[in-house]
């Protein structure tokens, strides 16, 4: 019996503790990608290591997602036939992220940016890096970042621009998450702040300050009617915790009553 | 010693019943059946607003929604939420497909996923032709 308890106890502690993406980080060892490129030192080698860490990584985006092939087989692994199409050119780099991310890529192409592209303007990667991509921020505009193409002071302007919204939107996202954190379905809201955001960051890669000026408002509006359900949530919150208080207070008086109760028929027992 | 014991057994009667009340109210809240949707949370449209081939976005409590006439008479509306991150769905009409700008995920005119990341078709709506009217919810 207790030697049944103990592996009971013991299959419980191994469960809890078991890494919950180990099936995701076997997944993305299974590909022959890796399993090839993984272990070449230098250039052919370098995407792989650049990779891990990276958003695509985290969000289980896999070198076949975008380069395309059999992951599978070794020998079909660079097969055209099977979609493999390798490293794009300079100027075939935003069609080639465009297949996801569509929306931005759209206003990229629209934008200044995008016009020059092929006559020394930038593509996605100049910006975002490509196998070590992280998670989007305004920081990605920067002087030193800016500069290697033209003068920072039109970039600074859309910096600024964006600067209120992009806070909004972090503190939003601060807010739900803490929210989360305390075991409430926030994934509605997580969407809604989602859809809000890369709606928001379609709008500057159009590089045109007076549109991302004009229609900042607009954002700011969503963005509120967001704020007010995170509200609501947190006051809910709040009138649990006073509920939840006032109950603890009734619970200690009853026990304190209960006792004189006792008490007096304990007194009256003896008297 | 009567009234005293009076006063006791009558305040830890009203203490027991507010916390009666306290426990078992959120267990009624939970048990209640949910409202069944009224006239006044339905939406209701004119047919001529939703032409053949043609997605005709609103607000639907408060959400985005999205109906559609994919052939004759055949209506289908949806939220127009993506189901994978959120984002909001746009109706391609050549292409006779929902796509996501944010990721590339694409529904058919049915709600059905196409292909991308999103892991369930469109959350559906009903939709009942009354007349000229399509109500929907």
């Amino acid at each position: 019996m207790i030697h049944i308890l103990g592996r009971t106890w013991g299959l419980l502690l191994f469960l809890l503790f078991l890494p919950t993406d180990v099936s995701a980080q076997q997944n993305q060892d299974e590909t022959v990608c890796i399993q090839c490129h993984g272990g070449i030192p230098g250039a052919i080698g370098a995407p792989v290591r650049q990779w891990q860490g990276s958003i695509h990584q985290r969000h289980g985006v896999l070198c076949f997602h975008c380069h395309g092939g059999d992951p599978t087989d070794f020998g079909l692994a660079h097969s055209p036939e099977r979609g493999f199409l390798g490293a794009p050119g300079d100027e075939d780099v935003p069609k080639f992220c465009g297949r996801c991310h569509v929306g931005v890529t759209e206003d990229y192409f629209e934008s200044a940016h995008g016009q020059a592209l092929g006559a020394g303007g930038p593509n996605c990667v100049t910006c975002h890096g490509s196998h070590a991509v992280q998670r989007a921020t305004s920081e990605l505009i920067n002087p030193q970042d800016c500069t290697r193409c033209h003068e920072y002071g039109r970039a600074e302007e859309i910096k600024n621009a964006i600067a209120g919204t992009e806070a909004f939107i972090s503190s939003l996202e601060g807010d739900v998450a803490a929210l989360h954190r305390l075991g409430i379905d926030t994934s509605r809201l997580e969407g809604s702040i989602f859809s809000v955001r890369n709606e928001f960051r379609r709008l500057f890669h159009s590089v045109d300050v007076e549109r991302v000026r004009n229609e900042t408002d607009n954002f700011q509006q969503q963005l509120g009617v967001i704020a007010g359900q995170v509200e609501a949530l947190q006051a809910e919150l709040a009138r649990r915790k006073v509920w939840g208080g006032a109950v603890v207070v009734l619970l200690i008086l009853a026990g304190v009553l209960s006792l004189l109760l006792y008490k007096s028929y304990m007194e009256g027992k003896e008297g | 010693m009567g009234s005293r014991r009076l006063f006791l057994t009558t305040a830890l009667g009203a203490i027991g019943a507010v916390l009666a009340f306290a426990a078992g109210w959120p267990v009624w809240r939970y048990l209640s059946p949910m409202e069944e949707p009224g006239e006044e949370e339905r939406i209701a449209l004119d047919r001529e607003d939703v032409p053949l081939g043609v997605a005709h976005f609103f607000r639907f409590r408060g959400q985005p929604a999205v109906v559609l006439q994919s052939s004759p008479g055949v209506y289908y509306a949806f939220s127009a939420i993506c189901t994978h991150l959120g984002c909001i769905v746009q109706w391609l009409p050549e292409q006779r497909e929902f796509l996501c700008p944010c990721h590339a995920g694409r529904f058919s005119p049915d709600g059905r996923v196409l292909s991308g990341p999103p892991p369930r078709p469109l959350d559906s709506l009903p939709v009942t032709v009354v007349d000229n009217r399509l109500l929907i919810g």
